[in-house]
């Protein structure tokens, strides 16, 4: 009916164009009124959301504190929102209906795949939104982006298109009408005013609650179709937070478009591992749905729910095996095995031709010590397998758990023996004395004359093409190309890039431990923004084209104030990086998931008097449960900080040993 | 990420074009106004700040209102008309306030925008920004034009401290990305080309961390200030007396509420304890209350209401919405007397 109204309206209008003088409305002039009515007939169940308390920031990413938006979905005050709104966690919740009345808002429960809180105030007779049905979306239908986060009685409004359908892994509307913090939460409407859906951050990558805020005024914006919305409203009601229900697989490749789903890793105690998948399998159906690509599996699975049942048909050598899964929340911790050893390396003097893998160092006390394993000796197998280098055994060790039990073939001399070895965690130790491994020799200067004597190394200082952004990074004199170095990435704090106190501290460990310091720098020195993270990343990429660097040994490291947007690096790639160290800041986002594939181990130091002491110790708690490695120092009599070189030389052991099996 | 958005926006223009006459007259509206967008070369250029903005022509002699910023730090500046032309601009007042500065350059019979024509627009009114973004627009091309509607129509400093602008008048928000390096000083029109406000300067949204894409409304106080400017009447906000704040403000315990200890960056404002016989215990607050708003404005920490309260004025009653348990309970406080 209320199509009519604008033609109704029209007719009443006399001229609106001083330019022109016609009197004639144009279709434009026509849409512009139909457009602002289907606002005016959505705004009564668009609610304005405020916090109160909570932290200031959610990683690096903008820990909203202004108002946001929410959508009412019952009579009696249940409204739908985005957990962006609440990614800061904050202790008050503050509702203002459209007619001015305020409400405390109690928080009933998140959809982690859909990214919506449920809240939920006391108060009667409110207007739920109108959801449009899902079979009347269009691609190309105009889509109107409602907030209230302005105190303006109107909503704040943005005019665009749908864009897609079914994206994010089947799960979002795509609009081109602006989505930002000023209107995530809220309502996504169609031109009758009916609520497509529901405006949140989404990123086909990142899966927490903040990803794709980057993302936001771009003319990419995502709303969770408001049918769906519905549909979940039961369980959320339950109180309980849905979760995204997983597997416990990862695949053999990273080409999710190419290659066919063969499985790599099955996690321990996984559903995976209880519906007795295998490595090796080829995944060939999904609920009964043929698939060929990692991708077809995603988008049939993406926004599944823990305790959803999966069929799952695979393909394992000539037979085909079919299992039923439940999809769990949470995956037990992985654990990563250890075994003892230092790996001697590619360049080491010593590493002959002779297959296996040399031994460099023995921990004390581990598994290797204590079946009486010593350096120079050489492992050349694992239960069937030869190993050729070290990489292989360390995968090969990482397969197994705490407590298993492997079998190796050992070198020592010219004697061959079996050894039983029982594997332990990953303890929490940094060689005490650990001998360096040197370059080789350079060649004299007279056998090729104009080879200039260490060009390109010590510091340098360059600008990132593509990025106009610069940094500087020190290279050991004596490089060599034919040794691995370690690469230590350095985020300065704000407000301070600290390149000539690091440069005078690191030189002799870098010089020492074959390092490699990078130090990108951010466009203001007062503080890194979320967007440089492309540069860093950058940056990081091409030093590991540029020099021969061990992927096993990458660390991530800051100060202070720079740990936050450190940790963002960390988390948003997490296979760059296999060590983390952070002086006098604590872990500020959630940690990133202990993920088999790629090992991430931690090193904190902190002044004992360091406001943050106890944070930084609250995080050592939570990645020890997480089962990480992490190592942790507090500088006694001390606040915050830069340690100090003996300190520094210990950092520099443990960068050195990042590559233990 | 908002860089990027400029870009997309760029020459979305067509969907307006729904059929061929308002095409046309949207077109001809968009000439019209063009041809009184001005682009502006100046200071700049060092990393960070483009050395580049516009302007718009309000007088046939040669006026120029545009953005006030660094762009403007030398002696002159370079003016170029939509044709090609190129002028020498010399600033001869400005309005930190509203982020406005009048140039003069040397001309006759330029067309231009009467302020005095200058109209209002509401909440989903289709809107064209015009402006010399990244300057694409070079020698004789026109400024760059982008079409949104008007988001909303708000003032900035409605929450105290979220922008750092001195302009606290009503400006509106539109959902184009119109607040890119260059647009400032540029023109929001509606789609006929009626003058409506004057692109501000980048600007970010300390509360949700966004760029924010306003407009200075140039009807009212822009363009009397402007017409002031022209006819050499004006007397710059900056030659006015600083305020000088209270020195013995108002702090919670004064009302008899104790607070309890302000330890993180933003600590809820609970209350600890109320003091007995305090104005804060005969209207009846409770220890455990949250404090939630003050004289209608939200305070989200400690902090906030103590700076709230330190803007009260002795006599004054001051409406408080507490949060107590989960009800919302609103109560009146009287400002005590000094105690001098």
């Amino acid at each position: 009916m209320h199509r009519l109204i604008p033609l109704a309206v029209l007719l009443l209008m006399s001229t609106c164009c001083p330019l022109c003088g016609q009197d004639d409305v144009d279709l434009a002039t026509r849409e512009e009124r139909v457009l602002k009515q289907a606002a005016a007939l959505a705004a009564p169940s668009v609610v304005r959301i405020e916090t109160v308390g909570g932290r200031d920031r959610v990683g690096s990413t903008p820990g909203g504190t202004g108002p946001t938006t929410g959508v009412i979905v019952s009579a009696d005050g249940e409204i739908i929102t985005s957990s962006f709104n609440f990614a800061a966690q904050p202790t008050s919740i503050l509702v203002t209906l459209p007619d001015g009345r305020r409400f405390a808002a109690e928080k009933v429960a998140s959809d982690g795949v859909k990214m919506l809180t449920l809240i939920k105030i006391k108060a009667d007779n409110l207007v739920p939104a109108k959801p449009a049905p899902r079979a009347s979306f269009r691609i190309g239908q105009w889509a109107i982006a409602l907030g209230r986060t302005y105190p303006t009685p109107a909503p704040n409004v943005s005019v665009g298109i749908v864009s897609a359908l079914n994206r994010i892994w089947g799960k979002a509307i795509q609009t081109d009408a602006k989505v930002s913090p000023v209107n995530y939460g809220g309502p996504l409407v169609d031109i009758d005013g009916r609520v497509l859906g529901i405006l949140v951050p989404l990123s086909p990558q990142g899966n927490n609650t903040t990803a794709g805020v980057q993302w936001y005024d771009a003319g990419i914006g995502f709303a969770i179709p408001m049918e769906d919305v519905y549909g979940a409203l039961d369980r959320l009601r339950a109180g309980k937070d849905l979760r995204q229900g997983v597997m416990g697989i990862t695949f053999k490749t990273k080409d999710i478009y190419g290659a066919a789903p063969e499985i790599d890793r099955v996690r321990y105690d996984s559903p995976a591992q209880k519906a007795g998948l295998k490595k090796g399998d080829i995944i060939t159906d999904v609920n009964g749905e043929a698939v060929t690509r990692i991708a077809q599996i995603r988008h049939l699975l993406g926004s599944s729910y823990e305790g959803e049942q999966v069929s799952l048909t695979v393909r394992r050598g000539e037979n085909t095996q079919q299992a039923e899964l439940t999809l769990v929340g949470e995956l037990k911790p992985y654990e990563s095995a250890f075994l003892g050893i230092l790996p001697e390396r590619a360049s080491t003097e010593q590493a002959s031709e002779a297959a296996g893998v040399g031994i460099r160092y023995i921990y004390p006390d581990s598994p290797a010590a204590k079946i009486g394993l010593a350096p120079g000796d050489r492992i050349l197998r694992y239960g069937d397998s030869n190993i050729t280098d070290a990489d292989e055994l360390r995968d090969a060790v990482g397969r197994f758990r705490p407590g298993d039990e492997l079998e190796l073939t050992v070198l020592r001399g010219d004697e061959r023996k079996n050894v039983t070895v029982k594997l332990e965690e990953i303890p929490a130790v940094v060689p005490e004395t650990l001998p360096p491994i040197r370059p080789p020799q350079r060649k004299a200067k007279a056998d090729d004359g104009d080879d200039a004597d260490g060009e390109g190394t010590g510091r340098i200082a360059e600008t990132m093409e593509g990025h106009e952004h610069d940094y500087w990074a020190f290279i050991p004199e004596d490089f060599h190309p034919d040794h691995e170095y370690a690469l230590l990435v350095w985020i300065h704090p704000g407000g301070d890039t600290m390149e000539a106190d690091m440069l005078e501290a690191w030189k002799p460990i870098c010089r020492e431990r074959g390092i490699i310091l990078l130090g990108p720098k951010a466009e203001k020195v007062a503080g890194w923004t979320p967007n440089e993270a492309g540069f860093v990343k950058a940056a990081v990429e091409s030093f590991l084209e540029k020099y021969p660097i061990d992927r096993s040994r990458v660390v991530m490291h800051s100060y202070a104030t720079g740990g936050v947007f450190a940790t963002q690096l960390v988390t948003q790639d997490p296979e760059l990086f296999s060590g983390v160290s952070l002086a006098g800041a604590p872990l500020q986002t959630a940690p990133p998931e202990n993920r088999p594939e790629n090992r991430l181990q931690w090193y904190f130091i902190c002044g004992e008097n360091d406001r943050l002491h106890r944070f930084v110790e609250l995080t050592v708690q939570v990645l020890t449960k997480l089962r990480f490695p992490v190592i942790m120092r507090s500088v006694p009599n001390a606040g915050r900080i830069y340690p100090d070189a003996p300190q520094l030389e210990e950092l520099g052991r443990w960068i050195d040993s990042l590559d233990r099996i | 990420m908002r860089r990027i958005g400029g870009l997309i926006a760029f020459g979305l223009l067509g969907i307006m074009a729904a059929n061929s006459a308002a095409a046309q007259q949207a077109n001809s509206a968009i000439e019209e106004v063009q041809r009184r967008v001005v682009k502006i070369f100046g200071a700049g250029g060092v990393r960070g700040l483009h050395a580049y903005s516009t302007g718009f022509l309000i007088s046939p002699e040669g006026h120029v209102a545009t953005v006030w910023n660094h762009v403007l730090d030398p002696d002159t500046v370079t003016v170029i008309l939509h044709d090609g032309r190129k002028f020498e601009g010399r600033v001869v007042g400005a309005e930190p306030q509203l982020q406005m500065a009048i140039l003069k350059i040397e001309g006759e019979d330029l067309p231009h925008f009467e302020l005095a024509d200058a109209g209002s627009a509401g909440t989903g009114t289709r809107v064209l920004g015009f402006g010399n973004m990244y300057k694409v627009a070079t020698g004789d091309e026109p400024v760059s034009v982008l079409q949104g509607v008007v988001a909303a129509k708000t003032r900035l400093r409605a929450r105290r401290g979220a922008f750092e602008v001195p302009y606290d008048g009503e400006v509106y928000i539109v959902d184009a990305i119109t607040n890119n390096p260059g647009t400032g000083g540029g023109v929001l029109t509606t789609r006929d080309g009626r003058l409506l406000a004057m692109i501000g300067k980048e600007l970010r949204n300390s509360e949700t961390n966004t760029w924010i894409n306003y407009a200075i409304p140039v009807e009212g106080e822009f363009a009397d200030i402007a017409e002031q400017i022209m006819t050499d009447r004006f007397r710059s906000s900056r030659d006015e007396v600083k305020r000088d704040e209270p020195e013995n403000k108002y702090r919670a315990v004064d009302f008899g509420i104790v607070l309890v200890p302000d330890v993180l960056f933003r600590t809820p404002a609970y209350i600890d304890h109320v003091l007995p016989k305090s104005p804060a215990a005969e209207a009846g607050l409770r220890a455990d209350d949250l404090m939630l708003f003050v004289d209608g404005e939200l305070v989200q920490s400690c902090k906030e209401l103590e700076a709230e309260l330190g803007r009260m004025e002795e006599g004054d009653f001051v409406p408080l919405v507490v949060r107590r348990g989960d009800e919302l309970v609103t109560v009146e406080l009287e400002v005590p007397d000094r105690d001098e």
